[in-house]
């Protein structure tokens, strides 16, 4: 046997759902059983006292002298204590004002019916008279004589189930008044039913009612497996796309149909997830990909050049010197781009941002001047707007301004002009570096702030760049919550604009 | 146009001309092409190869495919347009299949992906040559009177066969492609028996020996020891 744990959520659900279902329906049918029971019974002796009642209101009123002739008396039951002598053996035809055996031999029998036996006790709770004289009639039950005597009390309404002889009788006592309102009390009459009718219907009704239970919890079973199957389904196909991107293919969706239940938003949640994922692995791929392949040129350079030396031109001074000079400059590059790479790396994790208050002017005038020692023979030149204070890690800015002019210094031929400055708009300050140079393609602009994205990869690679400069620039500026963008038209020059925010306005 | 030529110092061999913008990567395979005997030549960009090639006589042309001006591939079209049949070995970082389709498509006669073996740059060299039937890539090399055919991997001395294990046959060729040539037992060690051996040295000393008996040199003279660097092979 399976934990309960480990069942799958579907037959766990139509199990509890199973459980709920006929626990109610047995609740539903007991309260149906009983309430049949309680209905039939009281039925049956409230039809009991109605039949009774106007018979012994006639027979007091008008005497026992009618019915006595039509049954002669009934031998007293066997078991029974001897019915006392009568006294007075008066076939009086006037009302009755004793109960005497005589008399209540005549009141049992017009009680007594095909149904209904009916004995007639005196107070002393001795039976005077029974009304059985056809075996078809029903045997009566002996008297209880506890209720009896709760009876001769004055308690009318006493109704019980008795089982004797394997049969289930239902007992009705009735207490006899002269008048209804008469507190003397003559005697008690007892009319006995047996149940077997009642009974009869009330199997019929448990078997019916079982027969329900069945039927209603199998059906209820089939339903609610198809209920919870459907409403599952979609769990179901999000498992198996799953499995799927587990092995590897980040392409599967669940594809849902768009519906706006739970599941349908969670089917569509997962999606849209995937979906980003699916962009950051390739963009990822991408990435390792132009890293390895800036990575190779070198490496290939220098193996190869450490293979001839070692075949034998390490003899030759000269040759060797060359190539030794050639690893260097190849070594250099690596260094470099190792570099720039775990800058790049560090740009995630946001602590490496430690900002401090800068004078704008102040600063871009030293970044200006120290620009001006590389400048080969560019001119460079600061155009100062409103004085502004910024909240920023100098170092990486610097580095972002330094990357920026590198660009356009290698991006401009001798004697071209770069012009860096500044001015406020609304919350935040722009900053521009413009040069006279080549320009960039249409074509590169939208990619050139990607990692070793080169519009002409073998020049700029002479150059010196390997493509990173651009977008370790601009993972800084947006560090400082701050854009980056750039105009450029060929042959004309190009203007990159970084927007930083201003923390405080005022300082302005 | 800057031209520089490398003469290999013993024989004449194949001139190559190297089309190739990366400054280390020219470097190395001129200083190491120049010492397997080739005759090189080097230019950094497509039009002045293209020129190059127009102009002079080469044996065949070594081409990066990543160059400033023109790519690799247009290169070797124009080349074959103008009906210029000159073998064509094509270097490059793209390794990709379609790029090497491509290249072989175009009329490459080899496509060797970047990073290569030194080594293996150079057998596919001499591989084109030979199936080029360029007479400067010989299927026999002799001198003084022992012969190699390396094509059925035979040497003979004499008209006699010699029986050489393959070390053997190695060093002989190396000996027969570069004549009066001084080796280090190092560069021995590192050509005959990989960069990567790590055994006893003196096994140059022993295959050398086996080999001047083997070559009857009892008194040295073909294969001689240069004291203090090495060995030498003097056919003369």
């Amino acid at each position: 046997m399976k934990r309960w744990h480990d069942l799958p959520l579907r037959t766990k659900l139509t199990l509890l759902y199973l459980g709920l279902l006929s626990a109610l329906i047995c609740l539903l049918g007991a309260i149906l059983y009983t309430d049949t029971k309680h209905f039939l019974i009281s039925t049956t002796a409230l039809r009991l006292r109605a039949q009774a009642k106007p018979v012994i209101e006639r027979w007091f009123a008008t005497g026992p002298g009618l019915p006595a002739p039509l049954a002669p008396p009934s031998p007293p039951s066997p078991g029974l204590p001897p019915a006392p002598p009568s006294e007075s053996r008066q076939p009086s035809s006037g009302p009755v004002e004793q109960l005497t055996e005589d008399t209540a031999v005549s009141l049992s029998q017009a009680l007594t019916s095909r149904d209904t036996t009916a004995l007639v006790i005196d107070n002393q709770g001795h039976i005077l008279a029974t009304g059985r004289r056809l075996p078809e009639e029903p045997p009566a039950a002996p008297p209880d004589p506890q209720r009896i005597n709760r009876a001769l009390a004055g308690e009318n309404e006493i109704t019980y189930i008795d089982i004797a002889n394997g049969q289930r009788t239902l007992v009705v006592l009735i207490p006899l008044r002269r008048t209804p309102t008469d507190p003397r009390i003559l005697g008690v009459v007892q009319l006995n039913t047996p149940l077997a009718t009642i009974d009869q219907i009330l199997w019929r009704q448990r078997l019916l009612i079982g027969a329900g239970i069945i039927v209603a919890v199998l059906l209820g079973a089939l339903g609610g497996l198809w209920i919870t199957g459907s409403a599952l389904a979609p769990l179901k196909r999000m498992i198996a796309t799953c499995k799927r991107i587990a092995a590897g293919d980040l392409s599967q969706r669940v594809n849902l149909p768009r519906h706006y239940d739970e599941v349908g938003q969670l089917a569509a949640a997962f999606d849209d997830m995937v979906a980003h994922l699916e962009k950051a692995f390739a963009a990822q791929r991408r990435f390792v990909a132009a890293a390895a392949h800036e990575l190779r040129t070198p490496l290939t350079a220098i193996k190869g050049s450490l293979e001839v030396l070692l075949r034998g031109s390490l003899d030759d001074k000269a040759a060797a010197t060359k190539l030794i000079q050639g690893m260097y400059r190849e070594v250099t590059r690596l260094n470099r781009l190792a570099e720039q790479l775990l800058s790049l790396t560090r740009l995630d994790t946001p602590v490496l941002i430690h900002k401090e208050k800068v004078n704008l002017a102040q600063f871009l005038n030293t970044v200006v001047q120290e620009a001006k020692l590389m400048a080969q023979e560019r001119v460079i030149t600061l155009n100062p707007g409103y004085p502004i204070v910024l909240e920023a890690d100098p170092d990486s800015l610097k580095q972002v301004f330094y990357n920026l002019i590198d660009n356009a210094i290698r991006h401009t031929r001798e004697g071209g002009k770069i012009e860096i400055g500044w001015g406020k708009k609304h919350a935040s300050v722009e900053i521009w570096v413009a040069d006279d140079g080549e320009g960039i393609p249409p074509t590169d602009l939208p990619h050139i702030f990607e990692p070793f994205y080169r519009g002409d990869r073998s020049r700029s690679r002479r150059r010196g760049g390997a493509g990173l400069g651009l977008s370790l620039a601009k993972g800084i500026v947006e560090a400082h919550g701050g854009t980056i963008s750039v105009e450029s038209s060929l042959g004309k020059g190009t203007c990159f604009r970084i927007r930083l925010p201003i923390s405080d306005p005022e300082r302005g | 146009m800057r031209l520089e030529h490398s003469q290999s110092s013993s024989k004449i061999g194949a001139r190559i001309l190297i089309i190739e913008d990366e400054s280390t990567i020219a470097e190395l395979l001129r200083t190491g092409l120049t010492y397997e005997g080739f005759r090189v030549s080097v230019v950094s960009g497509g039009e002045e190869g293209l020129e190059c090639a127009d102009k002079e006589d080469f044996d065949l042309v070594i081409l990066d495919l990543m160059l400033p001006d023109i790519d690799g591939f247009e290169i070797c079209r124009r080349l074959r347009l103008r009906g210029n049949d000159i073998p064509i070995i094509m270097l490059t970082a793209r390794r990709e299949i379609p790029d090497r389709i491509k290249g072989l498509n175009m009329g490459a006669d080899d496509y060797v992906t970047k990073p290569f073996s030194f080594e293996e740059l150079v057998a596919r060299i001499r591989a084109v040559l030979r199936r080029r039937g360029s007479a400067a890539e010989p299927t026999q090399l002799s001198a003084a009177d022992i012969t190699l055919d390396l094509e059925a991997h035979e040497a003979y001395k004499g008209g006699k066969p010699l029986e050489l294990t393959p070390t053997e046959f190695a060093l002989l060729e190396l000996f027969l492609r570069h004549p009066r040539r001084v080796f280090t037992r190092e560069t021995l060690l590192n050509r005959i028996w990989g960069l990567d051996y790590e055994g006893d040295r003196n096994v140059v000393d022993v295959h050398i020996s086996n080999l001047r008996r083997k070559l009857g040199d009892r008194e040295r003279r073909l294969i001689r020891t240069i004291y203090g660097i090495g060995y030498s092979f003097r056919p003369d």
